[in-house]
């Protein structure tokens, strides 16, 4: 069988034989099928991807034919060139640490073994998504994921709320498909094929008309931030945090919430085309990112604190794809799948340690007894902040100087940009100020039995640290790359399907070549901003606790505004309100009483009429049918008179 | 016209008056006498085409007529005696059991 | 001669159906209906088919008529169809029954193929009447026979049922 078809059934395979028999195998067995199975895919798609590196060729496994009508083919393939590679890469490096994470993290919990079944399945569908060769298997592992998502969500199902989230995330999601199959829709109509090759190609001789192209362009983008939890469809990503940590590592943070950046990726050559598309993806991105990032001030439950992190991250992806800078967009979405693992790991560690405690208030000096967890979130937090040499800089980096330099870019787009890396590292020394250094707030009950966790969670924890540190240096910027005289094989990798591109009849400010200057002086300036947001967290959580009050208490309605999630919620909650209003009043009452009358009642009552005059000629009066008989045989001769 | 034309004229208007007896008449044993008219026409228009073509088969046909005369007679009687004694009247208006 | 005796015997015979329905009294529409039948018998003498007008008497007349007297004897009664002749079907039936013969006068009237064949008026004496009948018609004959019979047994079952149940 061929490695492609291997790498997606593994999974599936883990999934079926954790799901139908797991609760009967012992938990280490549950493990190492749970385990191994996405640490085999991994080895497998490591092979792959050498042997991509070094041919430039894509792997095409075509498995069966799925539709074959006049006019509309559907084969189920699959396909690994350098963006499925990397994405490959990710998910299932990133699983497999999740995956062994969760055999400490879950080793006390009941259902062990469904956990690690669905989390096989998400896997599964994962693949699915990012290898297929067309937007059907791409929709068939979209749809999965939510499946799973809402499944892992609500994985602790006797708590109604969790639940609740659950079914929450499945029909945001769901809107946003919406927008999806409709983008499919018109992408056939115009060219007649679902394969993303065939549509880049055929989109790229410019024969459909821009207006068209946009519509597309903005259907894909309704779709992508339904999956990606972008404005306006982000409401269910802080509800998801019931589920289990590493689920919320793994799915929204590293790689479901990444699936509407790979979608756009993917089908760059709609997007090229369309340049008021673009600029609605680029200020979406930058307002989702400030958004986000002024949400996450506010929190005190630290797994929300990282989900609105997340939300303005992927904005900030968002926001590189508007601006054309594809390859910038995959390597954010590659470091960040790395840091923000290691910090919900370490939050779940924190949750660990403190059996269940998720809000700050109730935390503090759990340094000096979670030295591991402290100095791996510490790492992660400086690389999300954007401090150099640690990943997350040059990241992000490359994604600002995209947003002045690209196409739509402008100077107001690297100002949003660098305001919400500002309040990255404001918010996110804010948390570990009040997680771990300060006095303890912990319960008395917890005190005691606060320790780090197994070696199955502290050891990811370690290695997913070392990453975020290091593997920076795989996409350095162009100045630097020029000062220290080395290429980034990160985008070599990704060159031949994406490149810095050019969108057709746009503007920006196109900078080549010689703006190495700006570049470095955009690049000082972000350095700067993150340690003056780290510097005004260390001010106003450590030294002088008092001014955060005041602020707080000065700031009234906006701390409301913004703590209310700027009342998204309470926006969605009147428009299902109005529907149900209309649904009751208006269809219940009087359009169902109406059609019951015409619809219903009046052939009924017509009917009766008729079969009442037509029973009436049975009257009984045996002359009366000798009559009808003699009538009838009248009849009968005078058409034969006639006819004759 | 022929004698036959007005033969088999006068047959459909005593077979006619027969079926107007029959419809119109309230007495159970009257409508049976118009049932006799109506088979008497039949007769009569057998024996014109007879005597028209001059073959036996219209008055062998005559015989069965009275055969099924004699037995529909005889039945019909009985039944009209169990009918009378059910329902303790001629009037047919008050036979409505066939009603429905 | 012929033409003036079927003119008198037909407007006899339909003078006597009239009377059949409009009196009030069934013994009378008996009596009536027996006129009505020799005056059909007559005809059918004038026709020359002599054999048809005995049997016209012997089993209409004498046999069914008597009978059916025999049953108004038995059951006559001055009941609510004494009052009222007539029931509530009487104009759709007038009309009916003037349509019936003025579509039968319509038909179209082909009398071209027919041929005579040999032999006159001798052939409905009772000796050729009686030769051609049992030649070709004898099996009818044996079926009306039986039919009789049954007739008369299902006469018989009816009136015993009745009088059981």
């Amino acid at each position: 069988m061929n490695k492609l078809t291997l790498i997606l059934m593994l999974p599936f395979l883990g999934f079926l034989i954790n799901g139908l028999i797991g609760s009967r195998l012992p938990k280490a067995a549950v493990s190492v099928i749970a385990c191994g199975m996405p640490a085999l895919c991994f080895a497998l798609t490591w092979s792959l991807f050498s042997g991509i590196y070094v041919s430039q060729v894509p792997v095409v496994e075509e498995l069966f034919t799925w539709v074959a009508y006049p006019g509309f083919k559907v084969e189920a393939a699959l396909y690994f060139d350098q963006i499925s590679a990397m994405m490959c890469l990710v998910v299932t490096g990133v699983g497999t640490l999740i995956h062994i994470y969760s055999v400490g993290y879950m080793s006390h919990d009941k259902s062990f073994a469904r956990y690690f079944a669905y989390l096989n399945l998400f896997l599964f569908f994962m693949l699915l998504l990012v290898l297929g060769k067309n937007l059907v298997m791409l929709f068939a592992g979209w749809e999965g994921v939510g499946i799973a998502s809402y499944l892992l969500i609500g994985f602790w199902f006797q708590d109604s709320e969790k639940t609740s989230a659950g079914l929450k995330a499945f029909i945001v999601n769901r809107v946003g498909d919406t927008g999806f199959i409709l983008a499919a829709f018109v992408i056939f109509f115009f060219a007649k094929t679902l394969d993303f090759q065939e549509i880049n190609t055929f989109f790229a001789n410019g024969q459909t008309s821009v207006a068209m192209m946009n519509l597309i362009g903005i259907l894909l983008l309704i779709g992508a931030c339904g999956k990606s939890a972008q404005i306006p469809l982000h409401v269910w990503l802080p509800d998801a945090m019931a589920g289990p940590t590493p689920v919320s590592a793994l799915i929204h943070a590293a790689t479901m919430v990444t699936a509407g950046v790979y979608l756009l990726s993917r089908l760059n050559g709609v997007f090229l085309h369309a340049p008021g598309a673009m600029t609605v993806v680029a200020y979406g991105g930058a307002l989702t990112a400030l958004l986000g990032a002024t949400m996450g001030l506010t929190q005190y439950n630290l797994k929300k604190v990282l989900a609105y992190s997340t939300m303005s991250q992927i904005g900030l992806m968002f926001l590189a794809c508007g601006v054309g800078a594809f390859n910038a967009a995959l390597f954010h979405l590659f470091t960040h799948a790395f840091f923000k693992a290691c910090l919900f790991l370490g939050a779940g560690a924190i949750i660990h340690a403190l059996h269940g405690e998720e809000d700050m208030r109730n935390m503090g000096a759990l340094g000096k007894k979670l030295p591991i967890t402290l100095v791996t979130f510490l790492i992660a937090s400086l690389a999300l902040s954007g401090v150099p040499p640690f990943a997350g800089f040059f990241s992000k980096d490359e994604i600002l100087w995209s947003a002045y330099s690209g196409v739509n870019g402008s100077l107001g787009l690297w100002l949003v940009a660098s305001i919400s890396s500002f309040l990255t590292a404001f918010y996110m020394f804010r948390a570990i100020i009040m997680t771990f250094f300060g006095e303890s707030r912990v319960p008395a009950r917890l005190e005691k039995g606060i320790h780090e966790g197994p070696a199955s969670m502290s050891g990811v924890l370690i290695l997913l640290a070392f990453c975020s540190a290091t593997v920076g240096f795989l996409g350095l910027p162009g100045p630097l790359r020029e000062m220290a005289g080395v290429t980034a094989p990160f985008y070599d990798f990704l060159a031949p399907v994406i490149g810095h591109v050019q969108v057709v009849g746009a503007g920006g400010h196109q900078v080549e070549g010689a703006g190495h200057q700006l570049e470095t002086l955009f690049m000082g300036i972000s350095i700067v901003v993150a340690f003056a947001g780290i510097a005004l967290a260390w001010l106003f959580f450590s030294l002088r606790k008092q001014w955060a009050d005041q602020v707080k208490g000065r700031a009234g309605y906006a701390y409301d505004l913004v703590s209310q999630g700027y009342f998204f919620d309470a926006l969605y909650y009147l428009v299902v309100r109005f529907v149900d209003w209309v649904s009751e009043s208006v269809l219940a009452r009087r359009v169902e009483v109406g059609l019951d009358a015409g619809v219903l009642t009046a052939p009924n009552n017509s009917v009766n009429y008729a079969s009442r005059l037509f029973s009436s000629l049975q009257g009984g009066s045996l002359q009366g049918y000798v009559l009808y008989v003699f009538i009838g045989l009248a009849l009968v001769l005078l058409w034969g008179v006639l006819h004759v | 016209m022929d004698k036959y034309q007005f033969l088999i004229t006068l047959a459909g208007v005593i077979f006619s008056l027969g079926l107007l007896g029959v419809a119109v008449r309230r007495n159970l044993l009257v409508v049976m006498m118009c049932l006799e008219i109506m088979l008497n026409a039949v007769v009569l228009s057998f024996v014109t085409s007879a005597s028209r073509s001059n073959t036996v088969a219209g008055a062998s046909m005559t015989f069965f007529i009275y055969v099924a005369a004699s037995c529909e007679i005889a039945l019909a009687m009985a039944i009209v005696v169990l009918l009378v004694k059910r329902h303790a009247t001629l009037d047919l208006d008050a036979h409505q059991d066939l009603k429905g | 001669m012929e033409t003036f005796f079927i003119l008198l015997f037909g407007t006899a015979a339909v003078l006597f159906a009239v009377l059949v329905i409009m009196v009030r009294q069934p013994m009378r529409a008996a009596l009536a209906l027996v006129a009505h039948m020799v005056s059909l018998a007559c005809i059918y003498a004038t026709l020359n088919v002599h054999v048809v007008a005995i049997f016209q008497i012997l089993i209409y007349v004498s046999a069914v008529m008597v009978f059916m007297v025999y049953t108004i004897m038995l059951l006559d009664d001055r009941d609510a169809s004494f009052q009222q002749r007539f029931s509530r079907w009487v104009y759709p039936a007038l009309i009916v029954a003037v349509l019936i013969p003025v579509s039968l006068w319509l038909l179209p009237n082909d009398s071209s193929a027919l041929v005579a064949p040999a032999g006159g008026p001798e052939r409905f004496t009772f000796a050729a009447f009686a030769f051609d009948f049992m030649k070709t018609y004898w099996f009818h004959f044996e079926l009306a026979t039986v039919l009789l019979l049954i007739g008369v047994l299902s006469a018989w079952t009816a009136v015993k049922e009745g009088l059981d149940g």
